[in-house]
């Protein structure tokens, strides 16, 4: 089975839920999701950092720039307030929408 | 995402990018050490780092997208890039923004003329409810219609005429305007200082008011306060100065300096019913409309006809029509306006048409950059953004120069344009002048930026060229027969004999005091006086006074009963123009005399002189002599005693059609007073010595008279043609304007259809064409455009010049010479504007033109 696109939005959910356990480099996320996601969901390491910076601008996530253990100058994100609600909010969206498909595809 | 965010994103663009940077080298170098710390070797686990990461530039710009920065960044980009390209390419950048600041310009200071004359709201308050009543014309019916109107606030003015003011240098010369009592409050404009006139003052027996304008006030009573209540002597009769208008109170011309209220007495009869020249305007009463106005005026029209003291004629004031005011007062110049503006707008056109082929060329010419673009990855929409910002760029570049030009094209418009043409003081460019050619700037630049991108996705090809060099032949042609039958409406004019002989004649106009004026004997005594001192001047051979010069804008005309000629009393009386002459008229003019006699200085009996035109239409048999005319108030008849040639007494397209016949009568028999005397002094050699010297002259025989107006006889000719004479220049100048712009725009085409088919007709050549073949084959197309051009622009300007019929004089509005004009001028232009890029495809060399493509 060929890796499942991601549907659009979904990563800035996985970012967040990712970023809501601890803060991290964009690295570390993308490590994250592929650990995550067995592979299942195949990311683009590229295509992680537009995602990080629009969510950024959103207010969702802060990012802090410092030293990492490797001495190298490294950006750490984490939640903010706002990102906590947010991610809340679409798991709860996520939930009534699967559980809603889900119905549907059982009963058909 | 946040302002302040937002903000730091733009402004501080170099950090943020920066970061951006660091951070996905930091990403980089954290896989690679993870990937090391699997056992694979340095180098490999770069390249593989980098195979997972994606193209870095990409993600990059998706970043920046992400930031939401992104159109206003690839604005700069494009900005920089397309001031860049604008400074390389200098010879194409001039020459594209000094056309669309011409174009621009000229459509601005076209529209802020159109705007001012026609478009813009009268300066007072609530002006749509203002209006004139046309076809009343005199004190007495204004009179009756103001005391008795339910509908409208009637109030009226009598243009403006010369009151004379005693100061150090003589009497000054002031513009002045009678008008009734309630004219300020009417117009709804209150005085700066004092007050304006109270009801009743222009009803007999009161003080003499007068008001002021700020100008006036400034420059003659010391711009203080005090001035309220000074005296100030008009024509003699001194005057209490009551109030002081605002500087920007200009009606009913912005050459009046001071109002007075008008006489309306009715016991003046002749004054009260007899004499014209009354502007009537008005102002609805709340809850009343235009129809009411009219429908009233219509029912007091046969009243106010039986009021007059003599028989009118049933005819009387049926022409009688209510009209918005701001309409009836640029009625004359509308025309005018409307066809300078649409010439403004063909030339902006050509423009815009001229530079968005440029522009089409030039692309052509980046099509490698365009592709180069592509290939880095640029969307259609990305380059469509890109070339757009260019286009921008240019159009409103271009329409800033154009704003700067509209102001100096405006200011020469002004000094062309005749001074009386209506409200010209109120153009200006202003706010809403610029909002306009913001606006026409804009679509310029959606015009230079849509071909382009246009011409990107199809083969340029098809887009280029044929119809470009078509819809500017045919703008240009519109202009060129436009002009061209205004040119030859003009020169047919100016051919037009006046009648007289204007060489080697000064002309004056003297202003004698009132006790002068009323009295028909003194101002004959007066222009003997003149006679006899001015007569004594060396070189001076005749001098004569009269009422009016030819070639007059003032109306000279009574109502007449001709011998032979009786009318129903229903039917209006015969017009004739009256020239009140002094015996010397016909020698300084030299008008010829055809039969009978010229008047003495003392003619015992009534008689007139008519000219040979008149004498044809009422006594076609030749025997006008001896026959008698009288105006229709008197008893007693005027013998014809000769017949003189034809004059043009009012202008050089002939006498007003109401107007059936000219007569000169013995300035001692006139028939009414003169206000002023004009002066015709013929004389040999130089007469710039005597101009300088005449109202020093004239002073010293007459301390209270006041001369103006000195100037050459062909000067005052000049001025009678000065209005088709001004509007055949503008058009003329602005068509000459489109022919350079054409001109430019074919070569253009011709030149980079040329550079286009380098290699095909190389090839060509290869085969055996020879060089004429090729000359042919390029010229064939760019000709046959330019005469389809030719072709649609001679339709629509046959559809177009009815519309401009009334300014011609003597050709038809669809005169062939003219409709052959634009294919004579615009063929060979084509031919020439075609020869540098015709010569250069000659000279194709084969093996190169292959070889390089």
């Amino acid at each position: 089975m060929k890796p499942t696109s991601l549907l659009q939005g979904t990563l800035d959910v996985l970012i967040l839920k990712i970023l809501d356990q601890e803060p991290r480099t964009g690295w570390a996320i993308s490590l994250r999701l592929r650990q995550m996601s067995s592979e299942t969901l195949q990311v683009s390491h590229g295509s992680l950092y537009p995602a990080l910076h629009k969510l950024e601008h959103e207010g969702w996530i802060e990012g802090e720039w410092g030293v990492g253990e490797t001495g190298r100058q490294t950006k750490v994100y984490s939640l903010t307030k706002a990102g906590r609600k947010q991610l809340k909010t679409e798991t709860e969206q996520w939930a009534r929408l699967s559980g809603a498909v889900n119905a549907i595809l059982e009963s058909a | 995402m946040s302002w302040p965010k937002k903000l730091r994103a733009i402004f501080q663009r170099q950090s943020v990018e920066q970061e951006l940077h660091a951070e996905l080298a930091d990403h980089l170098e954290s896989e690679v050490d993870q990937l090391m710390a699997q056992g694979i070797p340095p180098n490999e686990a770069r390249r593989r780092a980098r195979a997972t990461m994606g193209q870095l530039s990409k993600i990059e710009e998706e970043c920046r997208d992400a930031r939401g920065t992104l159109a206003w960044d690839q604005f700069q980009q494009d900005l920089t890039f397309g001031v860049r390209l604008l400074a390389r390419h200098r010879t194409f950048s001039l020459m594209a923004l000094a056309t669309i600041a011409l174009g621009i310009g000229s459509a601005t200071a076209g529209f802020s003329l159109l705007d001012g004359v026609l478009i813009r709201p009268l300066p007072f308050p609530a002006p749509e409810r203002l209006l004139a009543a046309d076809g009343l014309g005199m004190r007495g019916p204004f009179d009756t219609l103001r005391a008795h109107s339910q509908v409208v606030d009637y109030a009226a003015h009598v243009g403006t005429r010369p009151f004379y003011t005693p100061s150090p240098e003589g009497l000054e010369r002031q513009e002045g305007s009678e008008v009734s009592a309630n004219f300020f409050r009417v117009l709804g404009i209150g005085p700066q200082l004092g007050r304006t006139f109270l009801p009743g003052e222009d009803q007999p027996g009161k003080r003499r008011v007068a008001v002021v304008s700020h100008r006036l006030w400034r420059e003659r009573l010391g711009g203080r306060a005090n001035a309220i209540g000074q005296p100030l002597v008009l024509d003699e009769v001194s005057y209490e100065v009551v109030g002081v208008m605002p500087a920007s109170f200009t009606f009913p011309s912005p050459a009046a300096r001071l109002w007075v209220p008008m006489n309306l007495d009715p016991r003046a009869v002749g004054l009260y019913w007899g004499s014209g020249g009354i502007s009537v305007l008005g102002r609805l009463k709340p809850g009343t409309s235009p129809t009411a106005a009219t429908a009233e005026l219509r029912a007091w029209i046969p009243r106010i006809r039986a009021m007059f003291p003599w028989r009118m004629p049933d005819a009387w004031g049926t022409e009688a029509s209510i009209q918005d005011l701001r309409a009836a007062l640029v009625n004359g110049a509308r025309v005018q306006a409307l066809l300078l503006f649409a010439v403004v707008g063909l030339v902006l056109l050509i423009a815009i048409v001229n530079v968005a082929n440029l522009l089409v060329g030039q692309s052509s010419a980046r099509r490698q950059e365009m592709a180069m673009r592509t290939s880095l990855g640029a969307t259609t929409a990305r380059l469509a953004r890109q070339l757009g910002t260019e286009a921008l760029l240019l159009a409103l570049a271009g329409g800033l120069l154009g704003v700067a030009l509209a102001h100096a094209e405006l200011a020469a418009l002004k000094q062309v344009l005749p001074p009386e043409t209506p409200r010209l003081d109120e153009v200006t460019v202003d706010a809403r002048v610029v909002a306009f050619s913001a606006l026409i700037s804009l679509l310029a630049g959606l015009v230079f930026g849509i071909l382009p991108t246009w011409s990107l996705r199809r083969s340029p090809a098809k887009i280029r060229g044929h119809w470009l060099l078509t819809t500017e032949a045919a703008f240009a042609t519109i202009l060129l027969v436009g002009a061209g039958l205004l040119l030859r409406s003009l020169w047919i004019l100016l051919q037009v004999s006046p009648g007289f002989r204007p060489e080697g004649v000064i002309t004056a106009e003297v202003s004698a005091s009132p006790a002068v004026a009323a009295s028909v004997a003194k101002t004959t005594a007066l222009a003997a006086s003149l006679r006899e001192k001015l007569g004594a001047y060396p070189g001076v051979r005749q001098v004569a006074a009269m009422n009016v010069l030819p070639l007059s804008p003032d109306i000279s005309a009574f109502a007449a009963a001709i011998e032979d000629h009786p009318r129903p009393p229903q039917a209006p009386a015969i017009s004739l123009w009256s020239t009140s002459t002094t015996p010397e008229y016909l020698a300084a003019l030299s008008i010829p005399l055809l039969a009978g006699r010229r008047f003495t200085a003392q003619e015992p009996a009534p008689v007139v002189l008519i000219s040979s035109a008149t004498a044809r239409k009422f006594w076609p048999n030749g025997n006008a002599l001896g026959r008698r005319l009288r105006p229709v108030w008197e008893k007693e008849w005027r013998t014809i005693v000769g017949i003189v040639g034809d004059v043009k007494s009012y202008s050089l397209a002939g006498p007003p059609e109401w107007v059936e016949g000219e007569v000169y009568v013995p300035l001692a028999q006139a028939v009414t007073t003169v206000s002023a005397l004009k002066l015709a002094i013929r004389l040999t050699g130089d007469p710039t010595a005597l101009a300088r010297q005449l109202p020093a002259l004239i002073r010293a025989e007459c301390p209270t008279c006041a001369t103006s107006q000195v100037m050459p006889m062909d000067e005052w000719m000049a001025r009678s043609t000065q209005a088709p004479r001004s509007l055949a220049s503008l058009v003329g100048g602005f068509a000459l304007l489109a022919l350079a712009m054409a001109a430019i725009g074919i070569y253009g085409v011709v030149s980079h259809g040329v550079q286009r088919r380098t290699r095909e007709l190389g090839i060509r050549l290869a085969l055996g064409a020879t060089q004429p073949n090729v000359a042919w084959l390029v010229l064939r197309a760019n000709l046959g455009a330019t005469l389809a051009g030719v072709a649609l622009g001679l339709a629509a300007a046959w559809l177009l010049a009815r519309w401009i019929g009334s300014l011609l004089y003597g050709i038809q509005p669809h005169d062939w010479a003219s409709f052959s004009a634009p294919a004579a001028v615009l063929l060979p232009m084509a031919l020439l504007a075609s020869v540098a890029p015709l010569w250069r495809a000659m000279r194709i060399d084969p093996a190169r033109a292959l070889r390089e493509s």
